[in-house]
């Protein structure tokens, strides 16, 4: 994988002497989702503000593939273009009286003619469905909508990496999950994601990688399962283990789970427990199927026979098109996050489900469902319902990336 | 939650009606109320602005009554000052206490009514604009009357922030009544000093975080402004006219009499 961005021993002290950095080396590869941890005032702030050029490392450099950062204004436009930045608190960020001069601003100064922007804009809207929202003023969302307002004006520059300070801080639960699936489906298109959080459940659920952070420095990185393994470590971070690993460490204490790497989902984890009846016996069982149907096809009086039709035990909408189809049909949906293992979850023990699923994600979902089947040797069937690609696996294509071709 | 002018203007009835003409009719009305030399067009302007904002954009009684009590308090008492101060003509009422003689005269109270009229058709109009007419709107007239674009930037970044500093303020407000800072007069001014002086440095704070964010997206000196909506329909323009024809009628035809 090529490296897109990179940090060469950086240091950085605040003007009243603080230091809030020192000599933090790191490697982000494209297309990764990269979680930092750590306690406050560890510096994980001061550090994202480095990768686009915010803050100018005292000592040290920044690379954007591999090209040392000059901090004159044109590389720095060019910096700020591909690494967008998506602040904690949302109302620093929009700062424009309308949703629509908001996520028009960066494409604006960015000098693309009205007729580009407003494309843009309309993409970016569209795309973390706020669509329609043009003409309201921020302080009339709530605050998941003005998180969403805020990623679509950093989408609206067309990022290849972005930034995302505490993105789930003072959002309801269901708001939270609705952001992260969102991130999802950015990574699926290719974006590169860093996140910052305190939240260990988080970052080890979601993330590809962990970099662990305490007094400026980088005290650890590495996968979920490496980091959050280290008992000592976590505690010496101020942090706790997350809650999937510590339930996984006590059930395997006492035997009622096969010792094998900490699960990192509730699947995962119901998987290890019943990991030695599964060879036997559930391969004969009687497997609930999963029924997909691509949201982007259907119109909401579709939507609503198709789930009378199909009569499964349970819906899911995954991905935020297939989301705001269920709201226009006024479908009662089961699962709005971390649908997939929950379809898996209830076809293991013999239910079957529905699930309306953003073009974007299609691919995956069918991919996922293929290579668990294939791990654990239970057999279960993923029906694609969609019109046009009867059977037929999807290449992942991209929302957001189709407007490359309208450039 | 409806708790600012701004939120009805959001929310009313009259909201997608061409910002345009909303703004003229009510800046037509003010002027024609304060232009008029008796008070018989501005009362007119009064009631049939409340009227308009009653039935057609839908603003509820009670809190229109609530936004008009304090404009409409302050210029009672400021027209009984006026009324007794003023004068000449036939002394219409008097006391006269302590042996000092203060009294009405007719001159006083003829501008005393005009006065509290103005002010009545005026307040109304300019409700009416504020409770019809969201400020976004506002500034994309603004910006097609070529009003310099830098004047127009800034009242709606002024704007947008006017809501932040209120949440924070009425954040700040609500910590320092939990732990009684307005038990008594005195503590209430030094909690009241003390809000002033913190919402400043975080309005400064805010200013530096502002500056962090648009420069995170590129700033380059250029804001998008909004676009106007479509125009008016003719039915409306001529209801407009016919009705700031008919104000400015009787603001003419009354002052001829006044004057004869």
């Amino acid at each position: 994988m090529a490296m897109i961005l990179e940090t060469r021993g950086i240091g950085y002290a605040y003007a009243d002497g603080t230091r809030a950095l020192s000599n933090v080396s790191l490697t982000i590869e494209e297309g990764r989702k990269i979680a930092l941890v750590g306690p406050n005032g560890a510096g994980k702030s001061t550090l994202m503000l480095m990768f686009n050029g915010i803050l100018r490392p005292s000592t040290g450099e920044v690379l954007f593939r591999n090209r040392r950062l000059d901090y004159d204004s044109r590389s720095l436009r060019e910096v700020r273009r591909r690494v967008g930045m998506v602040f904690q608190n949302s109302d620093d960020q929009l700062f424009a009286p309308t949703i629509y001069q908001d996520v028009a601003f960066g494409p604006v100064n960015l000098g693309f003619p009205p007729e580009k922007v407003k494309r843009y804009v309309g993409y970016a809207l569209q795309y973390v469905g706020l669509s329609g929202y043009e003409r309201r003023p921020p302080h009339h969302l709530s605050g998941g909508e003005k998180k969403r307002a805020a990623i679509a004006g950093i989408l609206a520059m067309e990022p290849e990496v972005m930034i995302l300070d505490e993105p789930t801080s003072n959002l309801d639960p269901a708001s939270s999950e609705e952001i992260m699936e969102m991130l999802d489906e950015l990574n699926l298109g290719g974006k590169t994601l860093i996140i910052s959080t305190h939240d260990v459940d988080l970052a080890y659920r979601w993330a590809d990688e962990v970099v662990l952070m305490k007094d400026g420095g980088v005290l650890c990185r590495g996968s979920g399962e490496k980091v959050f393994g280290d008992l000592e470590l976590i505690r010496e971070a101020r942090l706790k283990p997350p809650l999937m690993v510590d339930l996984y460490q006590e059930l395997v204490n006492r035997g009622l789970a096969v010792q094998k790497k900490p699960p990192k989902s509730i699947l995962e984890l119901c998987d290890l427990m019943d990991e030695r009846k599964r060879r036997d016996e559930l391969q004969q069982e009687n497997k609930g199927k999963i029924y997909i149907c691509n949201a982007d096809e259907l119109g909401p009086e579709k939507a609503v026979e198709l789930i009378r039709k199909v009569d499964a035990d349970y819906t899911g909408a995954m991905g935020t098109r297939a989301k705001l189809l269920a709201e226009e049909a006024n479908l009662r949906v089961d699962f709005t996050y971390g649908v997939i293992d929950k379809c898996i979850l209830k076809a293991l023990i013999g239910k079957s489900c529905l699930v309306f699923v953003s073009q974007g994600m299609l691919g995956q979902i069918q991919k996922r469902i293929k290579a668990y089947s294939q791990e654990s040797g239970a057999q279960i069937h993923s029906i694609d319902l969609s019109a046009r690609n009867n059977g037929r696996s999807l290449p992942v294509a991209h929302g957001f990336s189709r407007t490359k071709s309208l450039k | 939650m409806h708790d600012l002018l701004d939120d009805w203007a959001q929310s009313n009835a009259l909201r997608e009606r061409s910002s345009r003409l909303k703004l003229l009719l009510g800046l037509g009305a003010i002027t024609i109320c304060v232009s008029s030399a008796t008070p018989n067009a501005p009362f007119f302007v009064a009631v049939s602005m409340s009227l308009i904002i009653l039935i057609l954009a839908k603003i509820p009684l009670r809190i229109y009554s609530h936004l008009l009590l304090l404009p409409l308090s302050f210029a009672l008492l400021s027209s009984m000052v006026v009324a007794l101060m003023h004068g000449s003509g036939d002394m219409l009422y008097a006391i006269e206490p302590f042996g000092l003689r203060i009294g009405i005269r007719e001159d006083g109270a003829a501008l005393a009514l005009l006065l509290i009229a103005r002010t009545f058709g005026g307040m109304c109009s300019l409700f009416f604009i504020a409770l019809t007419t969201p400020m976004i709107e506002i500034f994309a007239v603004l910006k097609s009357l070529r009003i310099p674009e830098p004047m127009i930037e800034l009242s709606m970044m002024i704007y947008r922030y006017i809501f932040v500093f209120l949440d924070q303020a009425a954040m700040i407000h609500n910590a320092q009544v939990m732990r009684l800072g307005n038990l008594s007069t005195r503590r209430s001014i030094d909690s009241f000093s003390m809000l002033a002086s913190v919402l400043f440095l975080r309005s400064w704070e805010q200013g530096e975080r502002l500056i962090v964010a648009m420069d995170a997206r590129c700033y380059d000196g250029r804001l998008d402004l909004i676009e106007e909506r479509e125009g008016a329909k003719a039915m409306e323009i001529v209801a407009t006219g016919a009705y700031l024809a008919l104000t400015l009628a009787i603001s003419l035809i009354s002052n001829k009499q006044g004057i004869s």
